[in-house]
């Protein structure tokens, strides 16, 4: 080669150096973002429906926990969830009626799904859809079949009234069995689903709950003074009300004008804080109870709390610090998990609905890994929720201040009804 | 015994209360032929707006609920002036399937104007019951059945006696034949909406006093149904009556037998016995018997 071709080359080298960099270094920018999957979870929403108020917290509470998981797992695992929310007006007709059009439009590899109807609608389609869905209410004994596509990271709703009745027998002391009034509603296959499940129990342990009464409202009940008299008479040592907050707001009314004081116990969906929101004071449901199989959303510094605060801080949640939330952080949690156990199980760009449900059956998600929102989870393939090793917290509001009554309070066996 | 008693008569109180829920949709029928299927919305709405009169803003119940049935008459005219004035003369099919975009707009309208988040409704009515030996009467219950029976006899008078009301009964009769005898077909309807309104809102304050209100609450329109049904839509002193077995029979249902079979009678039964009597009697208890000669 002569100088002149050497000094060529080396001009041309020169010349095109800093293009080739430039492609070099997009070349390594890029090279994450390309290796980078997206998959999609279908978040399903009431706007408008009975559960429209509680909307805010509950996808409030999604949001920020997927931008989390994104920044923090995903980056480097390689993969980004993204979401779309579907508002189905708490409507079986109305799920079913959206599902095809979610499949198309998103092609979710998963479902966080919001209460009954996502069931009742989704329940026979997911299987053959090949795509789970996490729910974040508690359990139904209408659902509880065997290979479930449908996960409770909750027992039923019955499971967890039973926890807290024999934690109230046991506080109350004595040998006879703890009291109970029920008040259902036939307005919804899951109210008459929870008064069953606590009738069960009630039956098979006769000396731990005896079931006074079950009392059937409308959803938005008239008067229940005559029903609350009767059942006040036979003896009732707490009211159960796993319905909604108009029915806790009915009955509360009604053992004030009967100048009675027995304790309510409400669910996660209705209650002591959204009870006293709709009954207009907190000071009014002093004493009552609520008992869920999740974090008891206190002031307390408990790791729930922290990471709530940690997504306030660094990921714009908007959502208050409410049982709603917990519920909408659980469920999300629940999920990222999985596909964070899925990717490392089949690898980031194998990530099917399939591969999800398998990895959930087959591995369990410590409560540190959910930040003690829930307890441990083992699902198996008997149950669309844990059948063992399960706990729940009672939250109550005592001095006129929302509480921890009490934590890890196991759940009994509980027949199916 | 004693129990007996007591679901009997809160069951009759309950069946007068769905009585005037009912004669909402009897004032505006008769007006217009029209099914009003938005009937529950607008207690809703008229319960939202005592809650916000009265809690919201405040105000102490002798003025907030004057306002509020201001407001509510208000609100009936709009309805009419907006939708039903231009559907005059149109087909009654046209009317109805108006009242199911009302039924739509109205939560929509609740929606924004009051937000999504379940409200306390003010206690209008004491909460102490009222006691004879074993005999609880609830006293929300108790003033509501006596408003409902005081206003179904006046309107029966109003739409019988009265020039006016005889008016709104031709104009339910044939829009047509009404305005060539120079009746004002649309101020007649619109009296119908003013007074729905108002029957929604009592029916609200009765209903809901020291409760909590959602949209749930519109589920009473769906309840008042069999009771409108079974008394025949024309007759308002029926609907009473009418109220009275429904009330009663969903009491005891409720009371005796769903806790036997687990619930689900107590809503459905009064449903079967409407349609029953309508099976038998196709205009209901007391409905006009339309003779139609050719």
């Amino acid at each position: 080669m002569t100088e002149n071709r050497r000094e060529r080359v080396r001009m041309s080298v020169l010349k095109h150096a800093p293009i080739a960099a430039a492609a070099v270094a997009l070349g390594f920018l890029s090279a994450p973002a390309g290796a980078q999957t997206t998959y999609n979870f279908a978040s399903m929403a009431d706007f408008t429906g009975p559960y429209a108020d509680v909307m805010k917290d509950l996808l409030g509470s999604r949001r920020p926990a997927i931008e989390w998981w994104n920044a923090e797992v995903g980056q480097k695992l390689g993969i980004k969830i993204t979401f779309k929310d579907y508002d189905h007006r708490y409507d079986a007709a109305q799920v079913a009626s959206l599902w095809p059009g979610i499949k198309a439009e998103l092609n979710p590899v998963a479902v966080l799904g919001l209460g009954g109807p996502d069931v009742a609608a989704l329940q026979g389609r997911l299987p053959g859809d090949k795509v789970p869905m996490f729910m974040a209410t508690a359990g139904y004994g209408f659902a509880w079949k065997p290979d479930p596509w449908i996960f409770n990271q909750r027992p039923t709703y019955s499971h967890e009234a039973v926890a807290f009745f024999n934690w109230l027998r046991e506080k109350r002391g004595g040998s006879g069995p703890l009291k109970v009034a029920i008040i259902s509603s036939e307005a919804s296959p899951a109210y008459i689903d929870q008064q069953k499940g606590i009738e069960k129990y009630a039956k098979d342990n006769p000396d731990k709950l005896e079931v006074v009464e079950s009392v059937f409202t409308e959803v938005q009940p008239t008067d229940l003074t005559t029903q609350i008299n009767r059942v006040v008479r036979k003896g009732a040592e707490v009211i159960s009300i796993q319905t909604n907050t108009a029915a806790v707001v009915a009955a509360k009314r009604a053992l004030q004008a009967l100048g009675k004081n027995v304790p309510i116990l409400m669910s996660s969906h209705n209650g002591v804080l959204d009870s006293a929101r709709a009954i207009g004071d907190i000071k009014q449901m002093e004493g009552d109870y609520e008992v869920y199989a999740m974090a008891v959303p206190t002031d307390e510094k408990t790791p729930a709390r922290a990471f709530f605060d940690m997504l306030a801080a660094k990921h714009g949640m908007k959502a208050q610090w409410t049982v709603t939330a917990v519920q909408g952080l659980g469920q999300t949690v629940v999920a990222l998990r999985a596909i964070e156990a899925t990717a490392k199980r089949v690898g980031a760009d194998k990530i099917t609905g399939e591969a999800i449900r398998e990895t959930v059956l087959t591995t369990p998600i410590t409560a540190d890994q959910m930040f003690s929102i829930l307890p441990g989870l083992k699902f198996t393939k008997d149950a669309p929720f844990p059948v063992s090793g399960l706990t729940v917290s009672i939250g109550t509001i005592k001095d006129g201040k929302y509480a921890a009554a009490a934590q890890g309070v196991p759940v009994p066996t509980l027949n199916k009804w | 015994m004693i129990d007996f008693l007591n679901y009997l008569i809160n069951g009759a109180l309950v069946g007068l209360l769905y009585a005037l829920v009912a004669m909402g949709f009897i004032v505006i029928y008769r007006a217009s032929k029209v099914f009003n299927f938005a009937q529950g919305e607008l207690v809703v709405f008229g319960g939202f707006i005592v809650w916000w009169m009265v809690l919201a803003m405040g105000m102490p119940l002798a003025v907030g609920l004057p306002l509020a049935f201001v407001a509510a008459a208000v609100f009936g005219l709009l309805i009419e002036r907006i939708f039903f004035s231009r559907l005059v003369g149109e087909s009654v099919f046209a009317m109805v399937m108006v009242t199911i975009g009302l039924l739509i707009l109205i939560r929509g309208l609740v929606l924004v104007l009051f937000g999504a988040q379940v409200r306390p409704f003010p206690i209008i009515f004491p909460l102490k019951p009222v006691i004879f030996g074993d005999i609880l009467i609830p006293r929300s219950l108790l003033f509501g059945a006596i408003l409902t029976i005081i206003v179904g006899l006046g309107l029966s008078w109003f739409f019988n006696r009265t020039r006016p009301g005889l008016r709104m009964t031709a104009v339910a009769e044939d829009h047509q034949v009404a305005m060539s005898l120079g009746i004002s077909v649309k101020r007649s309807i619109a009296f119908a909406w003013i007074l729905g309104a108002l029957l929604s809102t009592l029916g609200a304050i009765i209903y809901l006093s020291g409760k909590s209100l959602s949209f749930l609450a519109s589920d009473i329109g769906l309840a008042a149904l069999p009771v409108a049904l079974l008394a025949g839509f024309e007759s308002i002193a029926g609907v009473l009556l009418a109220g009275l077995i429904v009330g009663i029979i969903q009491g005891l249902v409720t009371a005796y037998v769903d806790p036997a079979v687990g619930g689900a009678v107590g809503t459905v039964f009064p449903f079967v016995i409407m349609l029953f009597i309508l099976f038998v009697r196709p205009t209901g208890m007391f409905g006009w018997k339309t003779i139609e000669r050719v």
